[in-house]
């Protein structure tokens, strides 16, 4: 793809920039916070509402209400916005380090991989809710590393043969889904076929902490990375040449990228294309400079899958949609568009 | 809007329809009876499922394949058990029924299975199920027969049409008069009862429940409840956890146990602070009787209702 050399240019930004982009982008994602906590399949009265997200008390909630807001939908934004941000980010590093705009952690199998830890955890560790986001973690990580010796060619790493490794991977782990789900009995396998797609519902408190606290880690070491990786940008050799330690780079960003994938999959299922839109949305608008990239997706991603998830829980209230289909519906066509575009 | 099915012009239609039917079938099974041998086009007959599709079936049906357990136990129930050839995995009631051959699972039928039964027709209990094999079956002259039940009266409904159809029309008769008893008198128990309102949830993580379509929808109603999701369209779907609190259900009902084990047997996270909850009003009920539009449904109606008046059946 011809766009990818074009839009993957090592612009370097100004700290004022990054900082203005970054303010702007945290406005956005606060506007958007506050949009999607007042807006439901039950209408809560929105000046009570605020009054008691700004942490007041006596706003006249009923203590249904309240239960509504804080117990049930507050915790789903969040889950939401740590969701969006660790899978905008770590197709952000994915396609710095692997300098392909196409890698993405659904398209490279790695999401994939993570839901075959997650369903392993699920059919054989099943009391245990902390083994899904350690297997998916492991599950991530595995894939990561065996579409990354594939795709690695003796004359090195080629876009084309980095989607082809991930294409394998990717139907090769569908097939150890499909196979998984057969194991299963009858009863989960249509929850199951939800959770696949994405689905934010019936989130519990612990997979809430899972999904934020890697969130914030894994963002925390792609960010403190970002400048080694526009060196990377340049390739491999040069970087070395200019003092990165290209290896250790590469590990902690396979590392870090598996990590937010895998809680996030582990704690909402597949949710497609934000990995994919989001980082270059952020490139169009921002430059490619990846300290404003990866912040800034961080907070895009995050916005972005709020905004997916409220259309899921409200355009056909009270039934719901998984959010994997609606970020799919927004994701896909805008792809095309920025590929013609490109 | 209030829909009442036993006063409307349909269910008159229907019955005239029925009566129709039976005289025909009962005519064809008494020509069983008597054993007069028929052959050529004479042998089969036509009859419409519940999907409204026209099926063509020979009028003694010794070999029959049944692709979801309620239909295995209404099959059983109106005793027509020796014909069944073969079943799912499901199929575990009556205890026989697990010692027919499987022919795989209710979404994953194995078509050569089925094939090399030779059956003279399957049944399937939605219609959902027919696409992927009803061609390939269609060309073996194995008719598939739907029955898609939304209510207890269509499910007594689906035992008499099977009755029919497999010349047990006075067994099956009997059965629904059984169960029509049965349920009657769960009627007269809860007369003067409050109407409870519930949620039944189909499954908590993802929150499932039923809705306007589903036979569920009317047992809760005839087990003196009132389903907080009864007006929303559809069967059954991905719900709103907003929307079921926000919906204050005096009562929770938990189908669990039988053959789904300890599956859905606790209240969603963002259940646990509604009325219900709070007031030890969740219901755990044997999934058996009721996730099977079948025979064993009226004893689902009845712990149902005991469940949700207990002081009503003193």
């Amino acid at each position: 793809m011809s766009g990818g050399s074009q839009s993957i240019h090592t612009g370097r930004a100004t700290f004022g920039r990054t900082l203005f982009v970054c303010g702007f982008l945290l406005l956005l994602l606060v506007l958007v916070l506050l949009i999607a906590s007042v807006v439901g399949s039950q209408r809560l009265p929105l000046a009570s509402s605020l009054c008691a997200l700004a942490g007041k008390t006596n706003c006249g909630l009923s203590s249904e209400q309240q239960a509504i807001l804080f117990d049930i939908r507050l915790p789903r934004i969040l889950l939401a916005g740590a969701v969006g941000m660790s899978l905008a980010t770590a197709g952000a590093g994915y396609q710095a380090l692997l300098r392909n705009p196409l890698a993405e952690p659904y398209l490279l199998g790695v999401s994939n991989g993570a839901a075959v830890g997650t369903m392993t955890a699920l059919v054989f560790f099943g009391a245990h809710e902390w083994s899904r986001p350690v297997m998916a973690f492991a599950g991530a990580l595995l894939a990561t590393f065996v579409v990354y010796r594939l795709a690695r060619g003796r004359t090195g790493t080629t876009p084309e043969r980095l989607i082809l490794a991930g294409v394998i991977v990717t139907t090769f782990l569908s097939s150890a889904i499909v196979f998984i789900t057969t194991l299963m009995d009858a009863t989960r396998i249509r929850s199951f076929t939800f959770w696949l797609l994405g689905d934010l519902s019936g989130t519990t408190t612990s997979m809430l902490i899972v999904a934020m606290v890697a969130a914030g880690v894994g963002v925390g070491f792609l960010i403190a990375n970002a400048r080694s990786l526009n060196l990377m940008m340049l390739g491999e050799r040069d970087a070395f040449d200019l003092g990165v330690e290209v290896r250790r780079v590469r590990l902690t960003v396979f590392v870090a990228a598996s990590l937010l994938v895998g809680a996030s999959v582990a704690s909402s299922g597949s949710v497609g294309y934000v990995g994919l839109v989001v980082p270059h949305l952020v490139r169009l608008s921002f430059g490619s400079d990846n300290r404003v990239v990866i912040a800034a997706s961080a907070l895009a991603g995050a916005a972005f899958v709020i905004v997916a998830d409220t259309l899921a829980r409200t355009i056909i209230a009270p039934r719901e949609l998984p959010v994997g289909a609606i970020t799919a519906l927004i994701g896909a066509p805008l792809f095309i568009f920025l590929l013609k575009r490109g | 809007m209030k829909y009442t099915f036993s006063k409307s012009r349909s269910y008159r239609c229907f019955t005239t329809l029925l009566l129709a039917a039976a005289l025909v079938f009962d005519f064809a099974c008494w020509k069983r009876d008597t054993k007069v041998p028929l052959a050529g086009i004479g042998s089969m007959r036509t009859v419409t499922d519940d999907a409204g599709r026209q099926v063509t079936v020979p009028v003694h049906i010794d070999r029959i394949v049944s692709l979801a357990p309620n239909l295995t136990e209404i099959v059983y129930a109106i005793g027509a058990g020796a014909q069944l050839v073969g079943n799912t995995e499901y199929c575990d009631y009556p205890p026989e029924a697990k010692h027919v051959a499987k022919i795989g699972d209710t979404m994953h039928p194995s078509i050569e299975r089925i094939i090399a039964l030779k059956p003279q027709i399957v049944m399937v209990s939605t219609a959902s199920q027919l696409e992927a094999f009803t061609k390939q079956l269609a060309e073996q002259k194995i008719s598939v027969y739907v029955t898609d039940p939304h209510s207890l009266e269509e499910v007594f409904h689906s035992i008499t049409t099977l009755g029919d159809l497999l010349c047990q029309h006075d067994r099956a008769a009997a059965v629904v008069a059984d169960l029509r008893r049965r349920a009657d008198l769960v009627e007269a128990a809860i007369k003067r009862v409050k109407p409870v309102s519930v949620f039944y949830q189909v499954s908590g993580e993802p929150l499932y429940t039923i809705g306007r379509d589903a036979y569920l929808t009317d047992l809760v109603r005839r087990a003196g409840g009132v389903s907080v999701t009864a007006d929303v369209p559809g069967a059954f779907f991905l719900y709103s956890d907003e929307a079921a609190l926000a919906a204050r259900p005096e009562a929770i009902i938990l189908p669990t146990g039988g053959s789904m084990g300890s599956a859905n047997a606790t209240v969603a996270a963002s259940l646990r602070n509604s009325p219900a909850a709070l007031n030890n009003r969740v219901h755990k009920i044997n999934d058996d009787h009721l996730s099977r539009p079948g025979p064993r449904l009226v004893d689902g109606l009845e712990e149902l209702a005991r469940a949700l008046h207990p002081e009503a059946f003193k």
